[in-house]
């Protein structure tokens, strides 16, 4: 890291972001080598959202054929169905933490609440976390490469990589792998992702999606599913 | 179509074709987009809770029997951002909800409501376009 990153990690030490009445957080310095993802909250918005023409297997098109939206979105139990569903939910705020060893991701949609360790990534085997109560979002470690944050996660339950327009029911197996890189462009933070799962797809699946800046902070989510649940009059 | 067969208060008001950000259970999956209806009712209750906020009307058909609509909404952390002001509706209200028809029966996603005084709000609190693409869309 440079002297002038250094000097911006120390003045991002005690900048504090507007609020909406929300309590007002104290941005921690960015540590040294590491890109400065945190000085900003991340919202929707950022860009267009791609899909590339991936290819289903025989099983994944039935799994995706069989998606039935008025009772298989695990969103009606507050539940996460995969990492890029999260992201692709509109209107939510991201925020991002960046220590030595680790890096926090706070995604205000179901509260999520992920600190995932930083590892070698040559290592056979890094230490991984996952997010309790989401067993569809695995296990994770994060490395940086150059400016990009890398997280790599494994071991998840199955899921839905979207929910959502005309990819709902894209299905995620335990054998899916997924990869996501983010980067930031000034006020743009750039997720793009790479999710393989041979049981489901022939080809990776790959997914950018963006995200913009925002003065805005977290606000508490509280799903219930009991009120999730409610889609239809009594 | 099944929601008209029901026989309720609803007006076929126009045919709209606006993609929208979607979130939870999807506005696009959920709702049919490409038309729009009108519902008056009274309001029997308010959830101002993630990821839908949600009314429910009481609406009287022309048989004068009455029946439930579920009318939902984006997040209420959204609509908080926004600017809804959510401490403009009560219970007993009578309100006019125009958005798009649910693929359940008797369903709705609100893309635009008249308040008792005649006042209309959004949920993104920006006015519609002609294409009624101002609802937030979770």
């Amino acid at each position: 890291m440079n002297v002038t990153a250094v000097a911006r990690s120390l003045a991002l030490a005690t900048l504090v972001l507007s609020t909406d009445a929300s309590a007002q957080r104290v941005i921690p310095p960015v540590p040294a080598g590491q890109p400065d993802l945190s000085s900003k909250n991340w919202i929707a918005g950022g860009g267009r959202t791609e899909f590339n023409d991936f290819v289903y297997t025989a099983d994944g098109k039935k799994r995706f054929d069989a998606y039935d939206f008025k009772k298989d979105d695990p969103a009606y139990g507050c539940i996460g169905a995969s990492w890029t569903r999260i992201y692709l939910n509109p209107n939510v705020v991201i925020q991002i933490t960046q220590k030595v060893d680790s890096v926090r991701l706070q995604y205000e949609w179901m509260d999520i609440d992920r600190l995932v360790p930083l590892v070698d990534p040559t290592s056979a085997n890094p230490r991984r976390s996952n997010v309790p109560g989401h067993p569809a979002l695995g296990y994770s470690a994060a490395w940086y490469d150059g400016d990009t944050l890398v997280i790599d996660t494994i071991d998840m339950e199955p899921g839905y990589v979207t929910t959502m327009v005309e990819r709902a029911g894209m299905p995620q197996s335990r054998r899916m792998h997924t990869v996501e890189r983010l980067s930031r462009q000034g006020n743009v933070l750039t997720i793009a992702t790479t999710h393989l799962d041979p049981a489901n797809y022939r080809t990776p699946v790959e997914t950018v999606i963006r995200y913009q800046a925002t003065d805005w902070e977290l606000m508490k989510y509280g799903c219930t599913p009991e009120e999730a649940a409610v889609v239809a009059p009594r | 179509m099944k929601l008209m067969s029901l026989g309720v208060a609803a007006v076929l008001v126009a045919s709209v074709g606006v993609q929208r950000p979607t979130a939870h259970h999807s506005v696009p999956v959920n709702f049919d987009q490409s038309r729009e209806i009108t519902v008056t009712g009274v309001l029997t209750e308010i959830k101002w809770v993630n990821p839908h906020a949600h009314f429910r009307i009481n609406v009287t058909n022309p048989d004068s029997a009455v029946v439930e609509w579920l009318i939902e909404m984006g997040a209420a952390n959204t609509m908080r951002r926004a600017g809804f002001p959510m401490d403009r509706f009560m219970v007993g209200d009578r309100l006019t909800i125009i958005g798009n028809p649910g693929r359940r029966d008797r369903t709705m996603i609100l893309n635009e409501t008249v308040l008792p005084d005649g006042t209309h709000l959004t949920p993104t609190m920006r006015p519609r376009d002609p294409t009624g693409a101002a609802s937030s869309g979770e």
